[in-house]
């Protein structure tokens, strides 16, 4: 920079140039290197450990299985009941955390004006910036007691008879899980429903409809696939969920309904479902946490399930998470 | 609607459609906010229940409202208005905080983590001729050795470091701790804030020499005051002066050279002296104070099972702090190193442009994996594991310790900070890498002084919130079998290690509701106060980069 006067050296250290250029270039290549060795070592961990398990105890009876009790004798490996915890933690999440995302992503694409949006978002990001941990402390020291007051107060001024909840319930992780995942539903609606080009909405105005029938009538229906693609990465991130529910729901998996038939049709009585939320409801996660923090010597069946639940969990999430990708990728070609 | 001309029908049918609206308005602004209050209701009364508020008299609540809370709400509301004064106090704030936290981390990091001679063998072998060789690269431009010089410097430094540990750490303990500080933070300290107060603060060149002589004679002058406290060592104060008095005093300056921005400064002190004031006034009447769980002896003593007044989180901050450092120099080197081969180098198109977009489609599915599968996979490869590749042979870096807990977690968090990374340095235009080629500048070159500097607080911004969330991680360090509670602070590398989230989840499951409401409620305010920090600088650093970009 300082030689301008001077007659531009344009050979240059040519080789020395070289060797920089390409020992940056490699080096930066092994950094990316790391992340699909990363990729493979997962898989290979998981399966590698996962086929020992399961040269002792038969995929059936793993999958098909509907008591889970790796430590206490007789030992059993069916993860039914922990599938069971799951659906129910992520099902009341979901009940929770995809109408009130919606809503809010709603709100914050069509109403809400510069300055709230500004204050808004970032406050939405706080809610999954909060450590896991400090979630599940909250559920069992704040939020089961404050429940338990109101279900009594609902008893004794209306006369139901809804039982309480115990130390651990489902009830009280589905409602924390569920307000961490607002924030993943919420942001990505909003992408997908501010992508959507304001000719359309231009256009319902110009037919003459109000606010609410364009919000509701043209841009959800035209961002659905942003939004669908929304509620499966928060439902998969509810079911990945670990420290909430180990600390909120538990380690006791749920009891598998009983069955009941009419006119040769099987169901399970609404009532026996929810019940499971007021007590304990261990997840595939929650098991885990587990079997791990427990003194399982390393090598034994047990030890080896945690492997195999792994892998259940990460064949699980990594599905949701590639058909919520193939989902939004066709909403992009819609409107770009 | 409001325009037309009211009819019979039309009011009609305007009236139900408002209504609905409206009604659908207001019920979807509910939904907005029903999380935040959520949250909010329960932080404020985990932070109820840490400082023992219960327990303080009315007339100590009436105290602190008179002289703390009504001026700084009364500052609120005058600076809602003026987003220059609310960006002043912001910075103040968030810089401030962030120093306070710098320092922590430092000293643990000098202090209890490595013994001052040790970080004298580092600093002689790897930190000092970096930092001497990119100072002589900016003043020379033609040293085109200097990037592989500090490169090399890196690699070779800390085996050199190590093979010669005696050695330098003698000579380091000759000089002491105060001495070693003194040459390894406050002279680069000094040159740091001489060309920060030139460069970014645009002072005259005089005054900026006068800044980098100033810092190291204010620390010496500040030795005998200091050694009148017995509760600050000299090392402490080294330390604070460079790595809080350099953030506070950059912002400071800031703040003062725009004057649209003074009034920001009412915010500490209102805050500085309304807090002083209202410690006299309580000792003065006589008021009832709280008596917070989260208080000195708690930050400094170790947990305790049975003893809830005993209970302190020190060996779990220690871990949190060690965990932190090295996790952020993992995912800072791989994780933008990566985001910088995607975007620059990598081939976008032909059979390898499909490599690179499973590459991408990869990453951006490792980041949705759940954390739990980390702590397997960090089990499976760094505890687990015996393997024989000729005469090497790799069992892996021990159960719990603090090298595998930060490989684990850096492994967890570096799909974050890739895409964050990649996201910044997409965003940096064109046509300024095609002026820097058209220039003559080679690739790594463009990248070097173009895309690099552009991006970096971008990719600065993502990587600090990715630290946050590795310091909140609890399940993969329980998967790799990190102790639950542990009652000396981890020691070295390969020692075993316990984390802030981990010391919260041992704690939670104990019945006795001084612990379940006091002793955990304080640890979990503890965490939260450190992301706040370090969530509040990196918010810091995207608006700055706003602003620069815009």
């Amino acid at each position: 920079m300082s030689n301008e006067g001077q007659t531009p050296d344009l050979t240059g250290d040519r080789g020395f140039r070289t060797v920089r250029e390409s020992t940056y270039r490699y080096a930066l290549a092994g950094c990316a290197v790391l992340s699909v060795l990363t990729t493979v070592s997962i898989i290979a961990v998981l399966v590698l450990d996962a086929a020992d398990f399961f040269s002792v105890v038969p995929i059936a009876e793993f999958l098909g299985g509907t008591r889970f009790s790796p430590n206490l004798q007789p030992r059993s490996f069916g993860v039914l009941p922990l599938i069971l915890g799951t659906l129910l933690i992520t099902i009341g999440a979901a009940v929770i955390a995809l109408p009130v995302g919606l809503l809010t992503a709603i709100y914050l694409s069509e109403y809400a004006t510069q300055r709230t949006r500004s204050i808004l978002k970032p406050m939405l990001e706080v809610l999954a910036g909060v450590p896991t941990v400090v979630y599940g402390y909250f559920a069992i020291v704040y939020i089961t007691p404050a429940l338990n007051v109101a279900l009594d107060w609902l008893n004794s001024t209306l006369g139901l008879g809804l039982p309480n909840l115990g130390l651990f319930n489902g009830l009280s992780a589905s409602i924390v899980v569920g307000i961490m995942i607002i924030p993943m539903v919420s942001s990505i609606s909003e992408d997908a429903m501010s992508s959507v080009p304001d000719s359309l909405r231009q256009a319902g105005y110009g037919l003459g409809a109000t606010k609410f029938n364009v919000s509701l009538r043209i841009v959800v229906p035209a961002a659905v696939s942003g939004i669908a693609s929304s509620f499966i990465l928060a439902i998969s991130r509810a079911i990945g969920e670990t420290m909430a529910v180990v600390l909120a729901a538990g380690s006791q998996p749920p009891d598998i309904p009983t069955v009941q038939s009419a006119f040769g049709i099987p169901y399970v009585a609404p009532g026996d479902l929810l019940g499971l939320y007021t007590e304990s409801s261990a997840t595939m996660t929650v098991a885990m946490i587990d079997i791990a923090s427990g003194d399982i010597s390393g090598g034994s069946t047990a030890y080896k399930s945690l492997f195999a639940i792994g892998l259940t969990l990460f064949v699980i999430t990594l599905a949701m998470n590639v058909v919520s990708d193939v989902v939004a990728s066709r909403y992009r070609e819609e409107y770009e | 609607m409001a325009t037309q001309t009211p009819t019979q029908e039309t009011t009609e049918f305007g009236e139900v459609s408002r209504l609905k609206g409206i009604a659908f308005k207001y019920t979807s602004f509910a939904a907005s906010i029903v999380g935040i209050l959520a949250l909010g209701v329960l932080l404020a009364y985990v932070f109820w229940d840490a400082f023992g508020l219960e327990s303080a008299g009315t007339t100590w609540y009436l105290s602190y409202t008179v002289t703390l809370l009504v001026p700084l709400l009364a500052f609120f509301a005058y600076a809602r208005t003026r987003p220059d004064v609310v960006a002043g106090a912001f910075e103040l704030f968030s810089l401030t905080l962030g120093g306070v936290m710098l320092t922590v981390a430092t000293v643990i990091v000098l202090s209890v983590i490595a013994s001052p001679p040790v970080w004298f063998a580092y600093f002689l072998t790897v930190v000092g001729p970096a930092i001497g060789m990119y100072v002589y690269g900016q003043y020379n431009r033609e040293a085109t050795w200097v990037g592989l010089g500090i490169l090399a410097a890196v690699v070779v430094g800390p085996v050199v470091g190590t093979l010669g540990l005696g050695t330098f750490s003698s000579l380091g303990a000759m000089l002491g701790a105060p001495g070693i500080y003194f040459l390894s933070l406050v002279l680069p300290g000094a040159g740091m804030a001489a060309f920060l107060a030139h460069d970014r603060l645009e002072l005259s060149k005089r005054q900026s020499i006068g800044i980098g002589v100033g810092l190291p004679v204010l620390a010496i002058v500040g030795v005998p005051v200091v050694d009148m406290v017995p509760q600050i060592a000299r090392s402490v104060w080294l330390i604070g002066l460079v790595m809080f008095g350099l953030p506070v005093g950059f912002t400071v300056v800031n703040t003062a050279q725009r004057r649209e921005r003074w009034a920001a400064f009412a915010f500490p002190a209102i805050a500085i002296l309304g807090f002083l004031l209202g410690e006299f006034v309580v000792g003065v009447v006589g008021a009832t104070e709280p008596s917070p769980w989260l208080d000195w002896q708690y930050v400094t003593s170790g947990p305790s099972i049975s003893n809830a007044a005993e209970a302190g989180l020190y060996p779990a901050i220690i871990g949190s702090v060690f965990l932190i450092v090295l996790v952020s120099v993992f995912t800072f080197v791989f994780g933008v190193g990566t985001a910088i081969y995607l975007e620059e180098y990598a081939p976008a198109t032909g059979p390898l442009g499909t490599i690179t977009r499973l590459v991408n489609v990869n990453i951006s599915n490792l980041a949705g994996v759940p954390s739990v599968v980390y702590g397997l996979l960090g089990l499976g490869i760094f505890v687990n594991i015996n393997a024989q590749l000729g005469p090497i042979t790799y069992a892996g870096f021990g159960v719990g310790t603090v090298f595998t807990a930060s490989l684990t977690l850096s492994l967890l968090i570096l799909p974050i900070v890739v895409i964050s990374a990649q996201e910044a340095i997409r965003s940096v235009p064109d046509s300024l890498r095609q002026a820097s080629y058209g220039m003559g500048a080679t690739r790594w070159q463009t990248i070097r002084n173009v895309v690099l500097p552009r991006s970096l607080p971008g990719i600065l911004t993502g990587t600090i919130l990715a630290l946050g969330r590795a310091i909140g991680e609890t399940a993969p360090l329980i998967m790799i079998g990190a102790a639950t509670t542990k009652f000396s602070p981890p020691s070295g590398l390969f020692s075993k290690l316990t984390a802030m989230p981990m010391q919260i989840y041992a704690w939670a499951f104990q019945p006795s509701p001084d612990f379940r409401y006091g002793v955990v409620a304080a640890g979990v305010v503890t965490l939260l106060i450190v992301l706040l920090t370090m969530n509040s600088v990196a918010i810091l650093v995207r608006n700055k980069y706003q602003q620069e970009a815009h």
